[in-house]
This record gives C-alpha cells, structure tokens and sequence, in this order.
C-alpha cells in the first residue's frame, strides 16, 4: 500500500478484486496480487484530454490507475467548457494534455499523469510498447486509423507482451460507441471503417452555380471566395475574423440569391465541421471505456465482446455485437481487397475512387506496382516524374488480376488491391 | 453589395456572446428554447454519493439553474476513494453535500449550488411542502422505507416534481422516473415530414401543370425539381388513368418510364431524383397512426381553459385532419434537390405560402391564446409530437404479472432488475445468493420461474452488495443526467418503464 492510500481509499472497489462474480475468468486471482498490478504496475496510455478523454483520466484515477500517460496536440478553446470539466475560464488557449493531468495529480492524491502536448505520429514504437493498455478518446478518424495501425503492426508473435488492447470511444451529440480491440485478434478500427458516416459533400458545381441552401453559400465563401481573395492565406477556423469574413462574404451571396438562413453559428458549424457534444454521451462512453481498461487490467470480469453502440436520442436503446475482421482489412486481414473497374478508368479516377471509397477512403494515395511506380505524392521530383501518369488509363500500367499497393503519409500501413476490369 | 463598412458591422453584430460561444455544442442539439428550460431547472439530489455527483456533473456543466443536494452525512474515508467531487483524504470528516457543492459549482459560474444537511426523514416527518420548489428530484441507493414514502409524496399531484430513482450496485444499475404525464413537440424525430406530392395542394399543382416541358430552355430542363417533376407526371398519369394513382406494379414501372422518358438529355439527374422519390406519387399522405392514436386521449374530452396548452393544439390539430385533404399541416421545411437556384427558391416558396395558410386555419380551431412561438413549432413538429403516461415508481414490483410478462419478453434485463430489487428488500449488509433468489422469487407470481439469467445477476450482487464502483457511477452519471435534459427541455423522447444496465458485458435494456 503506498502511502496515498488511505484505510478504505478503495472499500468499493475492493469488493470486486476480493472475490470473483460468475462472468469472472477462473485465472482471476483475487486480492492483493491484483490489486498490486492495477496500483503499482499497470501502465496505461489515455489518447485524446477532450471531453471523452478528461472523463477518461478521472475514472482511471478513481478506479486505482497510478501511472496514466496522456497526448493531446491541443490547447483550451471556450466552446469545450460546456463538457471539458478539467478546465476552467483561465486555462482557455493552455494546452489540454497539461492542464488535465495538473487537475487530476491535484484532485486525486497519489496518481501521477505524465502529460505530452503533441501528436500520437511524434512518438514511435518502443513509447509505445511500455504501456500495457491504451484508450483512445479522439474525434479524428485519421488519428484513429493511425493508433489502431499502429498497435496492430506492434505484435509480435513471439511475444506476448507486444500485444496491447486498445479500448477505442466516440461520441456525436446523443450517440457514441466503445469497442475493444485486441491487435491481430479482434477486428481493429480499420476493419469497420465502412461504418462511419458519410460526411457531407457539396458539388463544386452546385456551390459554384445553383445554392439553394445557406449551407452551398458558406462553401462558396469558404472554399471558391477566400482563396480567391487570400490567396495562399489558408482559413484559421479559430479566428472570429476568418469565420465573420466568411459569415458576412456568405451572407452577402445569399441574399443575392434570396437564401435565408446563414447565421454566423451555421458558418462555424459548416467549416468547422461541428459535431454536436454533451457531457452526458461522453461520460457514458468513456465510462464504458474504462470500465474495459479495468475488467482487462483486473480479469475481474468478462469484457466486452466488442462493440457497444449507444443511441440516446428515443429513450436509451443501445446494441452490443461483436463486430467482425474483415479479411481484406489493409491493417490485419492480410487478403488484398479485390477492386474491379472500367478498363476506361484513368488514374486520376482510380485516385478519386481511393479517396471517396467508404471502405478505403485514403487521402492522397500514392500508387505502385510490384515493378513500377504508378503516381506518387511526394516528393515533388517524384510527383513530377510520376504525374504524366495521371491521364493514362490504368490497364495500360497494370494488367488483369494485377497488384497495386496504396500508400499514404497519413497511414502507417500499405493497402494492396487487386485490380480487375468489368469490360 | 453591401460596402465594407457595413459587413463589419454586420459580423460583430452576428458575432456570438461568450455564453453562446460557451454553450455552441449543446445548443446545436437543443436550441435556446431548452436552453432557456434547463437554466429554469430547479434540481434536488439526494445524497452525495459518486453516482449522484456523477449525475450531477453533466447538469452543472450544461447550465442547470439550480441544484441542492441534501445529505446529512460527513465524508468517510471511501467517500474521498471513489468521488471525484471530495478532495481526497483533505475531505475527510466535512460534510458531504458542502464539500460536494463546493466543488461542482466550480463547473460553471452561471450556476446556483446549496447543501442541505437535513436529513430527509426529518423533511418528510416535518416539511412535505420542501419539495414543492423543485422541478425534479433525484434519488441514489436510498434506503427502501424512505424511496417508498417519497414516490408516494411525489406521486400524490401532479404539479410536484418527479423523481428520478436511481439503484445501483457494483457492475450493475438501473433508473426509473416517475412522472404522470410527459408531452413532446421537439421530440427531434428522424422520419421526414410529407411533401405530399401525392396531394398537391393548389399552387403546387397549377405550377407542375403549367410548365411547358417541351419548349423550355435545355437548362431549365435540367433544373425543374423533382417534386415538380413528379406532380407533373401524376397529374399527367391520372388524366389518362381515371384520375387514379399508380397502383400496381406494372402500373409503378410504367409510370418510372415514363418519368424517364420526360429526359431530354440521359444525365438530367433530377429525372433520375423523381423516379428514385416516384414511390412518394403512391404511398398516400395521411394522418400518421400515433398521432391518430393522440386524439383519443383523455385529455381531449374533457379540455377547457385550464388544460394545457398541448392539448388545445392537439384539438386543434384534430379539427385540421378532419377537413380534406386529411393531413397534417403542410411543412415548410423543403429537402434539398437537384435544381437552379430560382426554380428551388420558387418551390421552397410555394411551400411556405401554404404552410403559412394552414397554420392559420389550424389556429383558427383554437379557443385559448397560445404564443406563435409555441403554434410555430408545433405544427413544424406535428408528425412527431408524443405523450407519454408514466406510472408511480414501484408499481411494477407490486404487479407479479407484469414481472412475469417482463420475464418472459426481456430475461436478461428482467433478471437483473429483479436482483436488484431483491438486494433492496433484504436487511442484511451481506446478503447470500439464497436469500436474494428467495427475495426475487418472492415478487413473482407462484409458480413462474426466475430467468437463466438471474444467477448471473444474484451473484454479481451478493459478490459486491455495497459496491459504488466509479466506473458504474459515471456510466449511470451519463445516462440519468441524459434523461433529465429530455425531461427537462421536453426535447427528444425519454426512457419509459427501467432502464437496466450491466457492464459486465456492457449492455442495457429496458422493462
Ligand atoms: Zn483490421
């Protein structure tokens, strides 16, 4: 028992580590041996301090995590106060991994947060192999892709200790999900790209010519007006000047073209990409989140097997299943996906069809061949070489049945397709 | 163009205030209008324990008026373990609802915090009327004599607040709320409105109708929407069809040909919009059957001045359906389709014009002065609209045949309600598995058998009988806190019966 640790600090919980429940794995050993893992040992890895991972951090606290580490790239913004209850009014513009963990060192005596302001692609695989768990409280897709890679391509059959779980969450307004996802096991996050959301895309041409809606008036402001009036200038998201030029540049076309309802909140909320977020959805994810992160760290009881999917919208109605490895998974499958197209199919379609793919959606594909390179993004004398290729057809470069390997700077894994040809 | 000048103007005008910029991801799901019943809210919550201030946690942040928790106890030293709203071992010794206060209010400035440290036997021998300020009452793992007497308190008018009953115990919860009645017009529903196509309401059709397909410009061609577009082609169907829809299938595949024969270019892709929507030219706009079903509620027959305004919308909209074309008030809200600029804006007109009209027919029915805000959004909402009857917390452990019927339609959630239940009808502090399968047996009716399931449930609660694990607390924290905004902002559609939780396997349902 450190010296932290009050008489009764952990009466609660205690009562689950003393004695097995009826779901518990018979190699659960209870009582001191796994206490003394859960306090003394056990090392994990929160990804995320925003709304799911400020929640995270305090249930892991409280449930006797010791030694947390904690990465998030950004700093306290107004609109995260509403949830984000580590921070206060003074720390807004402070990097949120710092804050967190001073809050939680302060509130919860004896646990040590070791903070990182940066991003989860600084840090390399001997960072991550100290950890012997890793949750994932994140918005970004991108991130995702890459930390689930990332543990995936960690295993090593010969050992044990190179496979670390990773407990992934997200929320959106009354909705969310936890799932469990043990490296080359279980289906990873890759897997089930398929079922995020399609997000909202605009026609240029609709933008350009026909708005009907205030949204196509806010993407003609964001997207066609400020580069044209800013030139290389990119749009600060943050800053109230970029959104109320943007605010007021939209406003000014709808009424042009007699469109109501452009508000400044819609502005923000269309180029930000704003997802509606509430304290509630993020504990409950998050709290499901670490309750796995504990029944794992403990063998006190079943985990989740392995997706739970909560929609709180028309009362509380939630689903859990286990969501199966697909084998074509560029990340853990193994199997290359089968992709069949038009022999008319030039490259530049090809890369088009990479990106917007919900089951591969890769921005900036590079493109090879086993012998050959097809096109690929960088660097520039390469993408100047390779670029001709673009307004070539593909079954010029690649054969029936060929190989083509994709890879991305933004991915820390390779996809290999295998190209057919419908006609 | 407006000159520079005036932009600038116009931005710091539109600019939001630090509240807003503060509250902009939940006002993207509730709007001002529950914004505004939240920060009414007045909240009572019994006892500090983890789950309550889990609770609490995510109704401070969000902006809650008011909130009191009223617990006579000091932290102990499991206390200051597994509640994050105690500082640590510092907390030691204090009162339980100060310390807790103290540290939620810090959540956020713009709202009201007390601590009570009554105890709530005293309040109900000697001041039932304490209750009265409140908007809702939430209760944690309170003891079974005190629950009892308070839901019986609560339940006697319906002008008191309800109550939230929460239960939990290790990796196992579950909620109740108690209410008498529950009505909803922002209920958020995801079914769309009816652009009632098939009955085209008068400026509609004369438009669709007097378009002349034939000579238009190719690139007006391209723009007609396909609402437009398919009016146009009912209308022509009909006249050659006695006046008859599309009915059967050979009727439906001809008709979708002949939508695509009206293409003057293969691409026209709002031609390929009007065949894929053209199942809308057949499926006919009526009053849908839960709102139907709305008229025949009780209140209808006895409304009078005094009855909420609900219900005298809920007539009026009754008075509506009954005149032809027998629908809802038309929406105003348009989707977006393939079309220009103007031929949109003109249709998105046509729409509003009506929508306008028979709005004002359906206030026309009204006896009692309601504010256009609530009108507006009522027959906005119309296709959506719910009334919920809620019963008296316990009424369904007092009825072994509803028990029964639950166990046979949702065992695994029935099963671990009945534990629970079982756990608050034993004296003991240590129960045995026995004694709590005998309790459970005890509120079936004879002869119906507990589920498979319950031993799973019994067991985890004889394991643990005391346990208020974080991880629970803050799962629960979640969700009741999730429910009471619903109650509150009476937006989106609350739980109905229990809602069962076991984050064991991490599930939850309901009874
Ligand atoms: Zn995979």
């Amino acid at each position: 028992m450190s010296t932290s640790d009050w008489q009764d600090r952990y009466y609660d919980i205690d009562q689950v580590l003393n004695t097995p429940g009826p779901r518990t794995d018979p190699a659960f050993l209870a009582g001191d041996g796994v206490k003394d893992f859960l306090r003394n040992q056990a090392k994990i890895l929160v990804i995320g301090a925003g709304g799911l991972g400020c929640e995270i951090l305090a249930n892991l606290a409280l449930t006797g995590f010791k030694d947390i580490h904690v990465i998030d790239m950004d700093t306290i913004d107004i609109s995260n106060l509403n949830r984000q209850f580590l921070f206060r009014q003074k720390d807004v513009g402070k990097p949120k991994a710092i804050v967190a963990a001073e809050f939680i060192m302060k509130r919860v005596p004896g646990v040590k947060v070791t903070p990182y302001f940066g991003k989860i692609q600084d840090k390399g695989d001997d960072y991550y192999l100290q950890f012997n768990l890793v949750i994932c409280g994140l918005d970004s897709v991108e991130a995702r892709r890459w930390m689930s890679a990332t543990l995936v391509n960690l295993v090593d059959p010969e050992n044990p200790e190179s496979l670390k779980p990773l407990i992934d969450g997200g929320t959106e307004g009354f909705k969310g999900q936890a799932r469990v996802i043990l490296p080359t096991i279980t289906s990873c996050y890759e897997c089930s790209l398929d079922m995020l959301n399609k997000p909202t895309a605009f026609p240029i041409c609709t933008i350009a010519n026909t708005p009907r809606l205030p949204e196509h008036c806010i993407e003609w402001a964001s997207v066609l007006e400020w580069p044209r009036v800013h030139g290389e200038k990119k749009v600060d998201t943050d800053d109230p000047e970029h959104i109320g030029w943007l605010y007021t540049t939209a406003a000014a076309r709808a009424k042009e073209f007699n469109i109501e309802g452009v508000t400044w909140s819609l502005t923000q909320g269309v180029v930000k990409n704003i997802i509606p977020a509430i304290a509630s959805t993020n504990a409950i994810i998050a709290a499901s989140c670490c309750n796995e992160a504990f029944k794992i760290a403990t063998s006190s009881a079943a985990y989740l097997n392995n997706y739970f999917m909560l929609i709180g919208t028309e009362g509380v109605y939630s689903y859990t299943f286990e969501h199966e490895k697909r084998d074509d998974c560029p990340v853990c499958g193994g199997e290359s996906l089968e992709l069949p197209i038009s022999s008319e199919f030039t490259v530049e379609q090809l890369i088009e069809l990479l990106v917007e793919k919900q089951d591969v959606q890769i921005k900036k594909p590079s493109l090879s061949t086993p012998t050959s390179q097809i096109y690929l993004q960088a660097p520039p004398q390469l993408e100047q070489a390779t670029r001709p290729n673009l307004s070539k057809k593909v079954k010029e470069l690649v054969s029936e049945g060929g190989e083509v390997t994709v890879t991305s700077t933004s991915l820390p894994f390779s996809l290999s397709l295998r190209i057919t040809y419908t006609n | 163009m407006a000159t520079t000048d005036s932009i600038d103007i116009t931005a710091a005008q539109a600019q939001p205030d630090s509240k807003t910029r503060r509250y902009d991801r939940q006002l993207r799901l509730w709007a001002a209008s529950g914004q505004s019943a939240l920060e009414n809210a007045r909240l009572l919550v019994i006892s500090g324990s983890a789950t309550s201030t889990s609770v609490l946690k995510n109704l401070v942040l969000p902006g809650v008026g008011h909130f009191t928790i009223l617990d006579p106890a000091n932290v102990t030293h499991r206390d200051a373990g597994n509640n994050f709203f105690l500082e640590g071992d510092s907390s030691i010794g204090k009162s339980r609802a100060e310390e807790a206060v103290r540290l939620l209010a810090e959540l956020n400035e713009g709202v009201e915090g007390k601590a009570d440290t009554s105890s709530l036997e005293h309040i109900l021998d000697t001041n039932p009327g304490y209750f009265a300020s409140y908007t809702l009452v939430i209760a944690h793992n309170l003891e079974p004599k005190l629950l009892a007497r308070l839901s019986t308190l609560l339940w006697a008018d319906d002008t008191l607040p309800i109550l939230v009953v929460v239960n939990s115990d290790g990796f196992l919860g579950e909620f109740f709320i108690q209410f008498h009645e529950h009505t909803i017009i922002e209920s958020h529903s995801e079914t769309a409105p009816s652009l009632r196509i098939d009955k085209a309401f008068p400026a509609l059709y004369d438009y669709a109708t007097s378009l002349d397909f034939a000579s238009m410009d190719p690139t007006d061609h391209t723009h007609v929407p396909y609402v437009v577009i398919l009016v146009r082609a009912l209308a022509d169907w009909e006249a050659a069809h006695d006046g008859k829809a599309p009915q059967t299938s050979a009727d439906k595949k001809a008709f979708k040909e002949a939508v695509q024969a009206m293409k003057i270019k293969f691409d026209e892709e709002n031609f390929d919009e009007a065949e894929a929507q053209a199942y809308r030219c057949w499926t006919e706009t009526g009053v849908p059957s839960d709102i139907t079903a709305l008229f025949q509620d009780p209140q209808l027959s006895k409304l009078g001045p005094t009855s909420p305004p609900f219900y005298h919308l809920l007539d009026a909209l009754r008075q509506f359906t009954l005149l032809p074309p027998h629908t809802l008030p038309l929406s105003s809200t348009l989707p977006d389709m393939k079309a220009n600029t103007s031929s949109y804006i003109h249709l998105q007109k046509l729409y509003k014009t009506r929508a306008e009209e028979e709005k004002a027919t359906l206030k026309g029915f009204l006896t009692v002065p309601i504010d256009d805000a609530m009108v507006d959004s009522f027959v906005k909402n119309a296709h959506g609209l719910k009334v919920l009857r809620g019963k008296k917390w316990g009424a369904l452990d007092a009825e072994p045949a509803s028990l029964a019927s639950a166990v046979a339609s949702s065992p695994k959630a029935a099963a671990t309600h009945l534990a629970l239940s079982a756990l608050s009808s034993v004296s003991s502090p240590t129960p045995s598995v026995e004694a709590l399968t005998a309790a459970a047996q005890a509120l079936l009716p004879p002869g119906i058998e507990l589920p498979d399931e319950f031993s799973d449930a019994v067991g985890e609660i004889a394991r643990a009988p005391n346990a208020d694990l974080p991880n629970t607390a803050a799962f629960l924290g979640g969700l009741v806190a999730q429910e009471v905004i619903k109650m509150i902002t009476k937006q989106y559609v609350p739980i109905d019966g229990y809602c069962v939780v076991d984050l064991i396997e991490t599930w939850t349902g309901m009874v």
